[in-house]
């Protein structure tokens, strides 16, 4: 346990295994060819598509699609989040609504919006929007409704206006439970923008890429526009991760 | 009891203005019929879809493949999670290959499944699994892990037997994560089930609504919408019902 | 209840300021529990002077807290009147600052944020705020620290910020609902010193809420001795002594002897020692 590298060693042998059956799988000819694709067919997919700029086009344009979508449902959320914790009529007229429209699993709004809105641009960021507004709104809703008692009474005693109230007290006190919110929504987001560029095709992106190799039984292209989703995934998750340490630098290490 | 009554009254009330609101908005007659169609046609199609016995049997095939898939996908999260946190061995083997696997968004794994397995039942049981096992998995991991050193020394202190312990401070310890796992499972599961009808059924749910789009019903698809939302409602709270009872010494 | 009459105290003071004069008059309120009418403060006369150092000893439930919520403005519903220099008390104001027992600084901001956060609405020209920052960190010895967060401070340290962030508006009421209640015994007696040396340079009239009787009579030169349900004064006890004071004094000690009494009900304190030792199972 104390010497690493036979650890990670160890955690390779899975992966390995893995692949060593893929191998026999594809060895073995037939149909199953099709769906078990050499390694080396794999890896020279990767090689082709990135050297041809289309993995990187995908990337940029699912990222910039799901980083739209999660300005657009983020900022919606926080503002319904803001207005729900602190107005009381907002709160009993949204909040039954927010919660019985958050029940619908998200991509079952797709055929709806499908009617409505198309399945372009608009669509798909709606969808994405959602994604993350839903978390969002709890986070900050929790976040500031629950900002404790004894540092309300602070901001009494100091004279605060709603301004500063707002600004120095119930922002930074939900700080930790919008940054949690914000989280679930990067997560929620990037899976809806795989989902949405899936279900609708048309537009671009890793997941439209997949939707097509998909049809065109291209086992390849798949596999390698999982492992860079999974990649830009964990990037952002992890940048994130960075920027929500900085912002909460002041809770030292909390239990 | 009537506090609780009015409580519930006022938050039926703002839904009941909405759909005041969406019935009027329909019969002013400014929207055209693929668009907007009034609240009433809507449950007038629901009641249909109830007596020609479509509804039932949509629902039924997307709450099988749901049960299959979410009993088969959260045992096998509980079984994963629990080795993982408990085997040093286990860890070091299935650590960074499950870590890696956690990072592809659940939906980017249906095209790759679909070569492998067709779009039949296996596949989206399969699929629903899979939507299942990581967040359950994940929640029982730290959840085991997570279990407080102090309360295992008192154990050593009053010198336990592993059957008490385990009855008495394990499991009791880890119900709550892994109840929060199993609700996430369960509304991940639902979504991806949902996401899969949509793409390759010919029944279901999702199939329903993806054929009422192409049929430009929109009351077929909205009735879908409104059914699926119901059943995301009830999976919700069955769970947090569930974790309520066995978890009451929680908040007391 | 009223106040037993009042011989003036004799204040270390030399120069008594001019502000500072807080008189209580038939202060009396009850909570509503479960329909019902509880009170929690019954009949308070009590009038302090300005530059006095009051504590207010009693068990718990008698009130105590309660009753520095009322002066510092943050519950303005009770009978009676509560008036600073002569005005009708109606809600919080800068000219009266109160340290609670746990810090209550905002976790999110440094000390000097924190501090500072205190002078958001006061005349104090913006200019000057960081100098008036600056000196009251000095005041609590705290300098070097300006830029921690408060979960890098120790509760003593914690605490005296606190203590400073009551200080910076110069108010001419402070109230110390247990400012030092969550301190282990040794920083405690050093904050105590601190304190009194503090309170010895600002002049500012101090109510002191507290459950240690040592403390009070430390620090005070009154101590009011509070009855539980409902919460009125049952004693005041005058500390003739000059400050600084020396902990050990004899003085002290006696009152001591006699509020503790008092308070527990038990008989004198040296019978204490002739309980018999607990016999060996």
């Amino acid at each position: 346990m104390n010497r690493p590298l036979p650890r990670i060693a160890l955690g390779l042998i899975v992966p390995a295994l893995i692949l060593v059956w893929w191998t026999v799988q594809s060895n073995a000819g037939g149909a199953r060819a099709l769906a078990f694709v050499p390694l080396g067919t794999i890896a020279a997919t990767f090689a082709d598509l990135a050297t041809g700029g289309l993995l990187l086009g995908d990337a940029l344009t699912t990222l910039s699609r799901a980083v739209t979508g999660l300005l657009l449902g983020g900022i919606a959320g926080i503002a319904l989040g803001v207005a729900m914790a602190t107005l009381r009529p907002v709160d009993r007229l949204v909040g039954p609504i927010y919660h019985a429209v958050r029940q619908v699993p998200l991509l079952g709004w797709l055929p709806l919006i499908g009617l409505w809105l198309g399945n372009g641009e608009s669509a798909k960021l709606l969808i994405i929007g959602l994604a993350a507004f839903y978390p969002t709104v709890l986070g900050t809703y929790e976040g500031i409704a629950h900002v404790e008692r004894r540092y309300l009474d602070v901001g009494r005693v100091y004279g605060f206006g709603a301004v500063q109230r707002f600004r120095h007290l119930l922002l930074p006190a939900a700080l930790p439970l919008i940054l949690t919110g914000i989280t679930q929504a990067i997560a929620f987001a990037w899976i809806a923008t795989i989902g949405v560029e899936i279900l609708l095709g048309a537009g671009g992106g890793l997941g439209a890429t997949m939707g097509i190799a998909q049809a065109q039984q291209r086992m390849d292209i798949i596999l390698v526009a999982i492992a860079v989703t999974a990649l830009l995934g964990f990037a952002i998750n992890h940048l994130f991760a960075r920027l929500r340490g900085h912002l909460l630098r002041w809770q030292g290490n909390p239990a | 009891m009537s506090a609780r009554v009015i409580a519930f009254g006022t938050a039926l009330l703002p839904p009941l203005l909405l759909v005041g609101a969406w019935q009027i908005a329909s019969s002013t007659g400014l929207f055209p019929p693929q668009i907007l169609v009034s609240p009433a046609d809507v449950a007038g199609t629901i009641a249909e879809l109830v007596r020609n016995g479509e509804l039932g049997s949509h629902l039924g095939d997307s709450l099988f493949r749901l049960f299959w898939g979410f009993g088969i996908g959260a045992l096998a999260g509980l079984a994963f999670g629990t080795a993982l946190a408990l085997s040093r061995l286990f860890e070091a083997l299935f650590q960074p290959l499950f870590q890696a696997a956690r990072q592809v968004p659940i939906l980017a794994f249906i095209p790759m499944l679909v070569l492998l397995l067709g779009i039949e039942e296996g596949f989206k049981i399969t699929v629903v699994a899979v939507a299942a096992f990581f967040p359950v998995a994940l929640a029982t991991f730290d959840g085991v892990r997570g279990i407080p050193k102090g309360w295992l020394e008192v154990a050593r202190v009053y010198r336990t037997p592993f059957p008490s312990l385990l009855v008495r401070i394990l499991i009791p310890a880890t119900v709550p994560p892994v109840l929060t796992g199993l609700r996430l499972g369960l509304t991940r599961a639902w979504l991806v089930l949902v996401a899969a009808e949509l793409l390759a059924a010919d029944n279901g749910i999702g199939q329903m609504m993806e054929m009422g789009r192409q049929l430009f019903r929109i009351d077929v698809v909205l009735a879908g919408v409104i059914v699926s939302g119901l059943i995301g409602f009830a999976l919700d709270r069955g769970v947090k019902l569930f974790e309520r009872r066995y978890t009451r010494w929680r908040v007391a | 209840m009223t106040a037993q009459p009042r011989i003036q105290p004799q204040s270390a003071a030399t120069d008594a300021p001019a502000s500072g004069a807080l008189t209580l008059s038939a202060l009396s309120k009850r909570f509503a529990i479960e329909g019902r009418a509880l009170p929690v403060l019954d009949g308070i006369d009590l009038s302090v002077r300005p530059g006095e150092f009051v504590s207010i000893v009693g068990a718990s439930g008698c009130g105590k807290s309660t009753l520095l919520r009322l002066i510092v403005g943050l519950d303005t519903d009770y009978s009676g009147e509560i008036r600073l220099d002569g005005k009708r008390i109606t809600g919080t104001s800068l000219d009266r600052g109160i340290v609670f027992q746990d810090h209550r600084l905002f976790p999110w901001m440094t000390l000097e944020e924190n501090i500072g956060l205190a002078l958001l609405n006061s005349e104090i020209p913006k200019e000057q705020r960081a100098r008036i920052v600056c000196e009251h960190i000095a005041l609590v010895n705290l300098t070097g620290f300006e830029k921690a967060y408060p979960h890098q401070l120790s509760g003593g340290m914690a605490q005296r910020a606190a203590i400073a962030r009551a200080l910076v508006t110069e108010p001419t009421l402070l109230l110390l609902d247990e400012p030092l209640g969550a301190l282990d015994a040794l920083t405690r007696v050093h904050v105590q010193t601190e304190l009194q040396r503090i309170w010895m340079r600002q002049r500012s009239t101090v109510l002191m809420v507290t459950h240690d009787v040592e403390e009070a009579l430390y620090l005070g030169d009154r101590v009011i001795v509070m009855a539980p349900n409902p919460g009125r004064i049952r004693r005041i006890v005058d500390v003739d002594l000059p400050h600084p004071r020396d902990r050990s004094s004899p003085v002290l000690h006696r009152l001591r002897d006699e509020i503790l009494a008092e308070l527990t009900g038990a008989p004198d304190p040296e019978n204490l020692v002739r309980f018999p030792a607990q016999e060996p199972r």
